[in-house]
């Protein structure tokens, strides 16, 4: 008498079995919608650190070179620079690369010579051409026709360059922003939000 | 049995829990390895590689200021340094809150045509990666791409630019040296040169009166020929551009400026009062600078001759070796009487001429204002500096240069310790002469005056200026890049990216 007493009571009726499949279907959803979503802004969050990093790193990298740069140009687009930087290192190919290869990253030893402008100091009778670019979602560093990515997202990484020329010196106002994925809606404000600025100052200026 | 089934369904509770703490555990240890990594990269790297930039240029601070004192004050320049191999260094200089140190070498490479050093100054700055040893450089930009290991360069265990290049950069003595903690090291190359007094046809670090209402200021390039007068006014002569560099700079608030300038008039937020004034070029109103005392240069090297100790009527120099720039035969000279006459002549090998290098260092007064005033004559080929201690007063046309380069002829007044003495020089041309002559001064501390209307061509670099004559000044644009270090400047900036 008790197994049947015990299967009345842990039966359930067809209205509580719905009402708990529509509850529980209700939170699983919220769930799923909630672990989908915490996954989604965590890559997102995550994403917006990473390419921030890759904004300081663009910018490091341009100081670094347009500190030593002699002559600095950007484009009329402010989306590319073209600077000449000395040609300190010894590379492959070059005339003291060939005569001694064990020169190869070695420093060069500068000279002096008198012209119509002053005294210059040089350590090669050429230079080297750096070039910065945008290529998709990369940015690009070009050195003597060697390419490197510097930095990569898909969050629109737009660096912006101008150079100004002083009398007496130069420098370049660079600034680097980029989309944030999490922005659905795309607005200037987004984007303009995650600017970063930097200037620097051409020690190397080269006049006349 | 109702027990029974209560604890099934608390189990079934708690595996829930358990997988629910499960899956937020591992979004937030996910969550917090990023951050850890951006924590890493952001506040530990990328903060120790600028430091380190930092680092570097104040140890190139601190080499340029002992190179400045080669000038301003040579027996404590490089005081505390090494000097070995041609080239002093210094202990590593430990400095700020994050420990952060530097190290200098700095090496006379080069010595320009008037003996001049300069200097390359290399510096290395460190500054430690705090936390442990994480190698959490932020790489990922991709599969085959690498990020901020490409840029950064740190050392964890040993320092890779002694272990690949040799602590000089120079692929000499590459050894393992071990790192007490992780660290970042960058290092820069400057180079310092000297600037030379002559950049201006007239630069007067006080107040300017002048010149005659005829009187001109022009400008010729040496290297390309001789003075020629009418070059200044015929556009289409190539040389055109060189003949309107005769700037004058005035650090003075008032300038009263007569005849014409064909080049550049500077004053120190004044006031230009033009009279028959032409200038060709620009006027601007905000160029200040300053002048700093002359003192005599470092003698050590030169090849120091005894006599003469006296120059009088027909005293005549003949060293026996031709000497160079930066180590020439120097004479000590206490007296140059009024009517004294020097003569240079050129040292001669096999019965030719060299290229002669003689500095005189007068303790006293040149000339007085009596009589025809003393003289002096330099051949072609010699080179003379006079450094001299007191005044200078002679005629225009007892300074004969053959040569015709200013620069062949250099006067240095050496400015007085004692603030109350005013040094002075003064040239007169005589009465309606128009002789003139080729030469440069450097008297910072002395007021100078011109009168009559000589040919002048070189350079004056004074305190207060006063001519009232129809002078013809002709700058050689040459000349910027003669006479003795008066300072330094650093014109180049390399970083090592090693």
């Amino acid at each position: 008498m008790k197994i049947k007493s015990s299967q009345t009571v842990a039966g359930f009726t067809l209205s509580e079995m719905l009402v708990s499949l529509s509850l529980s279907s209700i939170v699983l959803a919220a769930a799923i919608t909630s672990g989908v979503t915490l996954q989604k802004s965590f890559a997102a969050v995550d994403n917006y650190f990473s390419t921030q990093m890759q904004q300081i790193r663009i910018i490091d990298y341009l100081n670094r070179d347009v500190k030593r740069g002699l002559v600095v140009t950007t484009s009329v687009d402010l989306q590319s620079v073209t600077m000449s930087v000395p040609k300190y290192i010894i590379q492959a190919g070059d005339p003291e690369a060939i005569a001694d290869p064990e020169a190869i990253g070695m420093a060069r030893t500068p000279t002096v010579a008198y012209t119509t402008s002053g005294w210059q100091v040089n350590y090669s009778p050429s230079t080297t051409t750096v070039v910065y670019s945008i290529s998709g979602n990369s940015i690009l560093r070009t050195e003597n026709g060697v390419i490197t990515t510097i930095a990569s997202s898909t969050d629109q990484l737009v660096p912006k360059s101008t150079d100004v020329e002083l009398a007496n010196t130069e420098y370049a106002n660079t600034s680097v922003t980029f989309m944030p994925i999490f922005s659905s809606s795309g607005s200037v404000a987004s984007r303009s939000g995650t600017s970063l600025y930097a200037t620097a100052y051409l020690r190397n200026k080269r006049r006349g | 049995m109702r027990i029974s089934g209560r604890s099934f369904e608390h189990g079934n509770v708690l595996l829930c829990v358990l997988c629910t703490i499960l899956v937020v555990s591992l979004i937030g240890g996910n969550v917090l390895l990023n951050c850890m990594t951006r924590y890493n990269v952001a506040s530990s790297q990328v903060r120790s590689w600028k430091e380190s930039l930092d680092a570097a240029e104040t140890g190139g601070d601190i080499a340029y200021a002992e190179v400045r004192k080669k000038i301003f004050d040579p027996t404590h320049a490089f005081s505390g340094w090494t000097y070995s191999g041609g080239a002093y260094t210094n202990s590593p200089v430990t400095y700020g809150q994050d420990n952060l140190s530097t190290t200098s070498r700095v090496d006379p490479f080069y010595y320009d045509g008037n003996g001049n050093a300069w200097y390359r100054i290399r510096t290395k700055g460190t500054a430690p990666v705090l936390g442990l040893k994480r190698v959490g450089m932020d790489d990922r930009m991709g599969p085959n791409t690498r990020g901020d290991s490409l840029l950064r360069k740190i050392d964890f265990n040993y320092d890779h630019f002694v272990a690949t290049y040799g602590p000089n950069g120079d692929g000499v003595g590459q050894t393992l040296l071990p790192v007490s903690q992780p660290q970042v090291s960058r290092r820069v190359e400057l180079i310092a040169a000297p600037v030379t007094p002559f950049e201006a046809a007239i630069k007067a670090g006080g107040t300017f009166y002048g010149l005659g209402s005829a009187a001109y200021v022009d400008s010729y390039r040496s290297a390309t020929g001789p003075y020629d007068p009418s070059v200044k006014t015929n556009p289409a002569d190539p040389r055109y551009a060189d003949s309107h560099a005769g700037t004058v700079e005035i650090n003075g608030s008032v300038a009263t400026i007569m005849g014409n300038i064909y080049g550049n008039l500077y004053t120190n937020g004044g006031t230009v009062t033009k009279k028959t004034t032409s200038i060709s070029g620009i006027i601007d109103n905000n160029v200040p600078f300053s002048l700093s005392p002359f003192i005599m240069p470092s003698t050590a090297g030169w090849n120091y001759i005894s006599s003469p100790a006296v120059i009088n009527p027909n005293t005549t120099i003949t060293p026996a070796a031709a000497g160079s720039a930066d180590k020439p035969n120097y004479y000590l000279v206490n007296s140059f009487v009024n009517n004294g006459s020097l003569t240079v002549n050129p040292y001669t090998a096999n019965g030719v001429p060299q290229e002669t290098y003689v500095a005189v260092h007068v303790t006293s007064d040149i000339g007085s204002s009596n009589g025809q005033g003393p003289s002096i004559t330099v051949p072609a080929h010699v080179h003379l500096d006079i450094y001299f201690d007191g005044n200078l007063q002679t005629k225009a046309e007892n300074i004969v240069n053959t040569s015709g380069y200013a620069s062949n002829l250099q006067f240095y007044a050496i400015s007085p310790t004692d603030p109350n003495i005013q040094q002075t020089v003064n040239l007169s041309s005589g009465s309606g002469s128009t002789a003139g002559f080729s030469a440069v001064f450097y008297t910072p501390s002395a007021n100078f005056t011109i009168t009559g209307a000589p040919d002048i061509t070189g350079a004056i670099v004074c305190k207060n200026f006063y001519t009232n004559g129809n002078i013809h000044w002709h700058y050689d644009r040459a000349l910027d890049g003669q006479g003795d270090a008066v300072d330094y400047r650093v014109i180049s900036y390399v970083e090592d990216i090693r």
